[in-house]
């Protein structure tokens, strides 16, 4: 038999019985609308993660520490770090003074030599406050190479990078500048700001005054003052901003160097002669793409230096992905092997009715396998038509418990985001796996027809 | 071209089982049918006649003895083989006429060529050729419940042509029918006979039409041949 006539027959036979193929194909179509539904939303929720880490740059970033202590999934020596939750230790961070390999100017500088990197720079941030006319506020401000600021990571809303490592200039960010009612954006640039910090300071005179003087001045600590100058407004750093700009206020390291302050990356810089900062205790390292991760962590932890890259906590959050998919197919499977049982009492029925044509049809020279076929492709029908009903029925419910959905988060001053993916593979594997689905169901009632003895079939009435 | 023998069965027997009993069917029958020839099968209810034209047709396989056809030994082939044997060498006509309801007379009669694999279009043309040869082209887009008996059978006739076979195996095609159309319907396996060279089993009980239109007759009695008579030899 020609593929055609076994299309033409499933068609022609399925359409004789209108009721009973529309009443088992909406089983499929119900099955495999579930189906489609769980998943695209569990798609949908993994490509917003993944997007938003993406879209802060998140997978690019390599933080190196001191102490050779990596946080890498499966090395963790720790017997209690149980389940792949492997944190990043605040040990390893402090430990500056490790007897190992000193995260320091010349370590930087073999990093930066490493295929891959794009650039290195140190994570230090100090508190320090800062004032804009008459307003003043706390802050972390963060150290960051001329070099490292021109590299893209910033975006920029006025102004520009500072031209070197040296000047008392910086970046603050739009939101900081709102909150001190600081100038537009665009006119911010030339701006002058006063950066305070504190210091520790066992001088004669402050020890004099520490002793003579109550609340909180009898601290051993004394506030510098110097003068900047705004030379750029960046958009989305600070809380919001890629991994490793984290604060409000960035400053080239040249002028940090200049100042007497407090790190808050360690507790040991509280002893750090001042202007200090040969050694650091966590270093950024940004790479090319997503899969240099991976070599040029092994290269670092190769140099005795621990690392944490987001990247890896991407694999455990996979695992997650899979077992929440898991799940949701599960739950949606159920309502696929209900459909499978309406299909194989269709498929009895339907030939217990055209017993006697199946007589016929191997009277008149059909094969076993011609007879097998022919009621293969009508199960085979019955799943394109459930599958593809399944899919536009998936896709609609997805779109209305879409719109519930954000309407509800708008109300709660959340961004509107689309919760359903429904990705290409997704919709031709539903197609697919409604038509093999369909197919498992016809195997048994399709070999029961083409085990029938024509000679009682033909008796039969 | 063997003329002589191109059916034959030797100590064919078959034996239904239900459960513990077992039936013989048909016992030990030798046959030797020449090519062209229109045999008349006869005898009592339960003698054993369906069940020789089942074996002889492939929807039966025997318990014993053997079938030879063409020197082609049918008893041993497979189950593909047979339905290819059924297809291309076999056409069928039942008492019942056994038509697919859902169909019309022109796909009935077409319904064959599907498992020959034989395009649409050109099924649909030799089935409507074979409705013309048996005068019912203007009944072609009829459902067999809107035809007569006589009307049913003769599709049914165009239908066991429509694959060209050499032997035609009638089981009662007049069984159903009355006198005349009887008549009509051996009138036609008689002309298929004679103009075309179909050897032609048929099993029938009205032993005037055997006698004025078969070659020879054979009567079964409880699942023996019992007595074989010649009536006209043919050149």
């Amino acid at each position: 038999m020609r593929i055609s006539d076994y299309i033409g027959q499933a068609g022609g036979n399925l359409w004789k019985k209108k009721l009973r193929t529309f009443l088992t194909t909406s089983g499929v179509v119900i099955g495999v609308g579930a189906l489609v539904c769980m998943f695209a939303f569990g798609q949908g929720i993994q490509r917003n993660i993944t997007n938003q880490f993406k879209k802060l740059d998140l997978f690019n970033y390599i933080s190196v520490f001191a102490g050779g202590r990596s946080n890498r999934p499966g090395e963790s020596s720790d017997p209690d770090d149980h389940g792949g939750h492997r944190r990043r230790r605040m040990r390893d961070v402090q430990d500056v003074n490790h007897p190992g390999p000193q995260l320091n100017a010349q370590a930087l500088e073999r990093i930066r030599t490493i295929k891959g990197v794009e650039a290195v720079f140190p994570e230090m941030r100090f508190p320090a406050q800062i004032r804009l006319g008459s307003k003043e506020m706390f802050t972390l401000i963060q150290v960051l190479p001329a070099e490292a600021c021109r590299s893209g990571l910033i975006k920029l809303r006025s102004g520009a990078c500072y031209a070197s490592d040296e000047p008392n200039e910086l970046i603050i960010s739009d939101t900081l500048l709102h909150r001190l009612n600081g100038p537009d954006p665009e006119a911010a640039p030339g701006t002058k700001i006063e950066v305070a910090t504190l210091t520790l300071d066992f001088s004669l005179a402050n020890l004099l005054r520490m002793a003579f003087s109550a609340g909180a001045q009898a601290l051993p600590f004394t506030r510098e003052t110097y003068a900047f100058t705004v030379v750029g407004v960046a958009g989305q750093i600070g809380f919001m901003g890629p991994l490793p700009l984290q604060s409000d206020v960035l400053i080239p390291p040249g002028a940090a160097a200049r100042m007497r302050k407090l790190s808050l990356t360690s507790v040991w810089d509280l002893f750090a002669p001042a202007g200090g900062g040969a050694n650091y205790s966590s270093v950024s390292v940004r790479v090319d793409s997503p899969q240099d991760v991976e070599p040029v962590q092994s290269q670092i932890e190769a140099m005795g230096f621990g690392t944490f890259a987001l990247m890896d906590q991407l694999r455990h959050m996979r695992v997650g992905f899979l077992i929440m998919d898991m799940f949701l197919i599960a739950v949606g499977m159920i309502g696929i092997t209900v459909a499978s049982l309406g299909i194989v009492n269709t498929m009895v029925m339907s030939i217990l009715e055209r017993y006697r044509e199946i007589g016929i049809m191997k009277a008149v020279g059909a094969t076993d396998g011609d007879v097998q076929r022919i009621f293969l492709f009508e199960s085979g029908a019955i799943g394109l038509l459930g599958g593809l009903f399944g899919l536009g029925l998936g896709w609609v419910v997805g779109l209305i418990i879409n719109e519930v959905i954000n309407t509800l988060m708008v109300r709660q001053g959340a961004p509107r985001m689309n919760y359903f993916s429904f990705p290409w593979w997704l919709c031709l594997g539903a197609i697919a796996f409604s038509i093999l689905v369909s197919l498992v169901a016809g195997i048994y009632p399709t070999r029961r027809a083409a085990r029938v003895d024509p000679v009682v079939a033909l008796r039969h009435d | 071209m063997d003329v002589d023998g191109f059916i034959e069965t030797k100590d064919l027997g078959k034996v239904y089982t239900f459960g513990a009993v077992q039936v013989a069917a048909l016992r030990s029958v030798t046959l030797s049918v020449a090519r062209g020839r229109l045999i008349g099968v006869t005898g009592a209810s339960g003698s054993g006649k369906s069940t020789l034209v089942n074996l002889l047709g492939g929807l039966d396989r025997p318990s014993s003895g053997s079938i030879r056809v063409d020197g082609r030994l049918v008893s041993d082939l497979s189950k593909k083989e047979l339905a290819l044997y059924r297809r291309n060498t076999i056409g069928m006509i039942f008492q019942s006429f056994n038509l697919v309801n859902a169909y019309t007379a022109l796909e009935n009669v077409a319904f064959p060529l599907l498992f020959a694999g034989v395009a649409k279009k050109d099924r649909l043309q030799r089935a409507e050729e074979l409705l013309r040869t048996v005068g019912l082209e203007a009944r072609k887009d009829h459902r067999p419940t809107e035809l007569s008996g006589g009307e049913q059978q003769r599709v049914a006739i165009a239908r066991a042509l429509v694959n060209q076979p050499q032997i035609l195996l009638a089981d009662e095609p007049t069984g159903n029918l009355d006198s005349k159309t009887s008549r009509q319907i051996v009138e036609i396996l008689s002309d298929l006979n004679r103009h075309r060279g179909l050897t032609v089993v048929m099993i029938s009980h009205e032993q005037a039409l055997l006698r004025e239109f078969a070659d020879e007759v054979i009567r079964l009695h409880d699942g023996d041949v019992v007595d074989r008579e010649v009536l006209r030899q043919k050149p």
